[in-house]
């Protein structure tokens, strides 16, 4: 057993764990920190991501004793992020989930999608989810969601804030 | 619609979501997250060869390792039709004598945590002296391939015929006969959430509850006490959040069954929580047809006939309750589509191999149906020269020949087809793509167009389930609304929402009726001990059965909220009207809290002789039990790589029909995700098996779901026919967007690659498929020309 510190959404927390022990794990079967969600546990479908020092990681993949000294925001962390609620309105709205299993783990994804590109448009945001999977929506929804919210919180000069049509014909 | 509901309604609303909030916030509950103290983690022992007898079970841990030995009591959970020509092979939780797919559980092993159950079970030493494997469907019954199970005289569950008409005069008679092969390779349903289980005997309550992943917990309780040998009020099962489903969390499956026993025999709770390697290999499989049919037709292009034989690939064994048989029977009587033809005969087998067993994914047999009928309607029109949209138009049913029995024996009900077909014709502009075609494109790909009409059979009850003789007939559902004493409204239901929304839409039914504020309304669902009985989620049925049993159930409701606020009104129920969450009467208006306040708690203000409570059950089944067909056209747009065999989705149009919309932005979202899994069919999804039997597919690196750069933005357009005979005119959609895009798609790849002649026959079109095809077919003219 290894002893860790690490800063979780805001709060120091102590651990012991094993050298082989997740973080996923970590947050989920000890912390019961349980939004964060495993779809897969090899890297592959992005349900588990969370911010390692504020960049997305996938927590299946990443040992616990890395994260010792540094810190670590799950979707628990994020419920009073003002950007965050902005992303969510717009994942409602947008009807960007259906089971919600992809949805913490998407969300996570939108924000940083959003803070990079601050303006993306469709074919940047579709090629930045290419590493989250969504079973159920067939993405549209999370695409327009993620647009959405991006245009609402960073407004071009003289924009227009409505949300992009969606309507099919 | 009842005559009294305020006709600005809540049907046909784009109501947002009310089931959203807990998932945005990351405090959603699946199976997973559910602990209970003392919790023990099961990793599972499972078998490494696809066939072979079963030998000594070597344990480092007696009392921590279990198999076959230490549960001879459990009841074999095989299901298959109630038919005498049905051959059933005894299907155990844990293997006993053989072992017959890869992935096939042979023991458990119990840890404080997965890991360390993980560690236990490396220890564990299985013998297993291998037997030949038998992998190729159509090859497993060939004379001399290896029997799988003992007893069967072939490798087939069951062999059937669908016939109809004079296959051999329209035969004899028709100028052009087309035969061609398809295949739709196996697959897996993949929800992002696995499966999972826990339990406990909970000895407050003298009970095992179980929660599980699962699409139907109330048939569930009926499998899990018939294979655990538990009378029924001695189980308790609970679905959480699932986390999707598709088709693949309503069978019974051996890891729920042993999970249960474990708990019992350790009295210790339990768990079991699938990872995606054990999804993809011992999950329920599906898809995996194989088509060799005839087509005859005239030389202007007018279907007369098809003869054919379809091989089902069911796996190993076949799960409960209903097994693999409705595969062949839907595929061979979906084989027409919604074309009209004289005659048609198919022989089917549902063949035996050593693989998973399959069971139902999203669409159940007609994704495989629909591809071969379309594929063979395209190959018909390049054969005599026409534009395959074209030859679709003169063959589709036509909407004044409705209702329309097909001569699969499918009782189209309503719509209109061929205007489906020319809204998709219009939305990717036909015409115009044919000239670039011509025109041909700077970047050395090829775009092509497919199209492909589709089916999706709906709301089908009693009638269709027996003659599909299925041991459990999910005919009806039920539904009981419950005004608390201030006016809110509690609905239980025993459908199992997934993902379909069904909190909102049944909501918006009872709303509908009330004339409450969906907000006043929550939807419980998914625990055998607070709803009524149901059949669960599945086989788009759920707006149509519970959808119906909630408007009765609220409609009762509503008729008894305004006998009471007739009452107290001191007017006439025939002068009163239920609006805006009041009984309104010609001189003033009580509202339903206060209506439901007298009926809860103050009984001295109901009408004499009244019982008490706002309390009312109803079941629904349409009187048409035979079914609803939603129905729609796809039409695909691609461009293809002849060189890499990279296929591209460029545009991707529906016209669909599904009746009256509950919830529009709920039906859309479901054609969306459905059509995405169909593009999954079409060009990424397999497991392929090698020739021992070893799957190849089993992480996300080998097994590819469609993401978001591979889709394109779907552009849907409703055409709305509201059916006779179900509440408000609803068909179930849930399915058919996964329907039609393998066919489509594959027909546009085909239309695409038209002047090299590449066989475009089987799914999915993977790069190498593709560019295999081109090469192909650029050998043959090679050789032509020596
Ligand atoms: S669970 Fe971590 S990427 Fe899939
Ligand atoms: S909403 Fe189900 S996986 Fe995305």
């Amino acid at each position: 057993m290894t002893a860790i510190t690490l800063t979780l959404n805001g709060d120091r927390v102590r651990e012991e764990v094993e050298p082989r022990d997740i973080l996923a794990d970590l947050l989920r079967d000890r912390l019961r920190l349980t939004g964060t969600h495993l779809g897969c546990e090899h890297g592959a479908c992005g349900a588990c991501t969370v911010t390692l020092d504020g960049l997305p990681v996938r927590s299946c993949i990443v040992l616990a004793v890395m994260c010792d000294g540094r810190t670590v925001e799950t979707i628990e962390g994020t419920r009073a992020d003002a950007t965050m609620d902005v992303i969510r309105r717009h994942f409602h709205e947008q009807h960007a989930l259906q089971c919600g299993f992809c949805t913490p783990g998407m969300l996570i994804a939108a924000r940083d999608i959003i803070a990079r590109h601050t303006r993306p448009d469709e074919a940047t945001v579709r090629r930045e989810l290419s590493g989250q999977v969504c079973r159920c929506t067939g993405y549209m929804g999370i695409v327009a969601a993620i647009r959405a919210a991006a245009a609402e919180l960073h407004p071009a000069p003289g924009a227009d804030l409505r949300t992009p049509d969606l309507s099919t014909s | 619609m009842s005559a009294d509901a305020d006709t600005q309604g809540w049907v046909g609303v784009r109501l947002l979501r009310k089931e959203d909030r807990r998932h945005l916030l990351g405090a959603s509950t699946f199976t997973a997250d559910v602990r209970v103290p003392g919790l023990l983690e099961v990793a599972f022992v499972r078998s490494q060869f696809a066939h072979g007898r079963l030998g000594a079970v070597a344990k480092p841990d007696g009392a921590r390792v279990f198999s076959a030995e230490d549960f001879p009591h459990l009841k074999p959970i095989d299901g298959g039709p109630e038919l005498p020509s049905f051959r059933a092979a005894p299907y155990h939780a844990f293997a006993r004598d053989k072992v017959h797919f890869v992935g096939q559980i042979v023991a458990a092993c119990l840890a404080p945590t997965r890991a360390q159950a993980e560690d236990l079970a490396d220890q564990v030493g299985v013998e297993v002296d291998a037997l030949p494997a038998v992998v190729d469907t159509v090859e497993a019954l060939a004379p001399g391939a290896a029997i799988l199970h003992d007893g069967f005289p072939d490798n087939a569950f069951i062999h059937a015929t669908v016939t109809e008409g004079d296959i051999a005069a329209v035969a004899a008679a028709a100028p052009v006969a087309l035969r061609r092969t398809f295949r739709m390779n196996r697959q897996a349903t993949v929800s992002l959430e696995g499966r999972g289980v826990l339990a406990y005997w909970d000895h407050r309550l003298d009970e095992l509850v179980v929660t599980l992943s699962t699409q139907g917990a109330h048939v569930m309780r009926i499998g899990l006490a018939m294979a655990l040998g538990l009378p029924e009020h001695k189980l308790h099962l609970i679905a959480p959040d699932v986390g999707g489903g598709f088709g693949g969390k309503n069978r019974l499956m051996p890891e729920e069954v042993a999970v249960c026993a474990l708990a019992l025999k350790t009295g210790r709770p339990v768990r079991w929580i699938e990872d995606r390697r054990e999804h993809l290999m011992a999950s329920v499989h599906c898809r995996e047809h194989h088509y060799d049919i005839t087509l005859y037709a005239t030389r202007e292009g007018r279907l007369l006939g098809l003869k054919g034989e379809v091989h089902i690939d069911a796996g190993a064994y076949s799960l409960w309750p209903s097994g693999p048989f409705m595969e062949a029977s839907m595929a061979a009587r979906n084989l027409p589509g919604p074309y009209q033809m004289q005659a048609l005969h198919v022989e089917t087998h549902t063949v035996a191999t050593s693989k998973a067993p399959m069971g139902p994914y999203r669409g159940v047999a007609r994704p495989g149906a629909c591809f071969a009928i379309e594929r063979a309607v395209d190959e018909l029109a390049h054969a005599i020269g026409m534009e395959p949209a074209e030859v679709r138009r003169i063959n589709l049913v036509g909407p004044h020949q409705m209702p329309y029995r097909t001569i699969g024996g499918m009782q189209l009900d309503s719509g209109d087809y061929p205007q489906a077909l020319e809204r998709v014709r219009e939305m990717v502009d036909l015409a115009a793509l044919r000239r670039r075609q011509q025109a041909g494109e700077d970047d050395g790909r090829r775009i092509g167009v497919g199209f492909a009409v589709y089916t999706e059979q709906s709301g089908h009850g009693a009638a269709e389930w027996t003659k599909r003789k299925s041991r459990i007939v999910p005919g009806y559902e039920s539904a009981t609304a419950r005004m608390l004493p201030d006016g809110t409204l509690l609905l239980l239901v025993g459908i199992q929402n997934h993902g379909q929304g069904l909190e909102t839409s049944l909501a918006q039914i009872a709303a509908q009726e009330l004339s409450l504020d969906p907000h006043a309304i929550s939807v419980r669902y998914g625990d055998t001990a607070l709803t009524p009985f149901g059949f669960g989620t599945f086989a788009s049925r759920s707006i149509v059965f519970s959808g119906g049993a909630v408007a009765r159930a609220t409609r009762a409701l509503a008729d008894k909220a305004r006998r009471i606020g007739a009452h107290l009104l001191q007017a006439d129920v025939a002068d009163t009207r239920l609006a805006d969450g009041a009984v309104h009467g010609p001189n003033g208006k009580v509202s339903l809290a206060e209506i439901a306040r007298a009926a809860n708690v103050r009984q001295e203000f109901l009408p004499a002789g009244m019982p008490p409570l706002l309390d009312e059950t109803a079941t629904y089944e349409p009187e048409e039990s035979g079914g609803f067909f939603s129905y729609g056209a796809h039409a695909a747009v691609v461009a293809v790589d002849p060189e890499t065999g990279v296929t591209t989705t460029l545009d991707y149009a529906i016209a669909e029909d599904c009746g009256t919309m509950i919830n529009p932005m709920i039906v859309d979202g479901q054609i969306i995700g459905g059509v995405a899994q169909g593009i999954g069919t079409a060009l990424y999804e397999e497991i392929p098996y090698d020739a021992d039997g070893q799957p190849l597919a089993t992480t996300f690196g080998d097994y590819m779901v469609p993401c978001a750069p591979e889709l394109p933005a779907l552009r849907i357009h409703h055409l709305v026919t509201p059916a006779h005979g179900t509440e408000y005119g609803v068909k179930g959609m849930g399915e058919g967007g996964a329907i039609a895009p393998p066919a489509a798609i594959a027909n546009a790849v085909s239309d695409a690659l038209r002047d090299f002649g590449a066989r475009i026959w089987e799914t999915p079109l993977t790069p190498r498929r593709v560019s295999d095809a081109v090469a192909a077919a650029c050998g043959d003219r090679s050789e032509d020309a020596v």
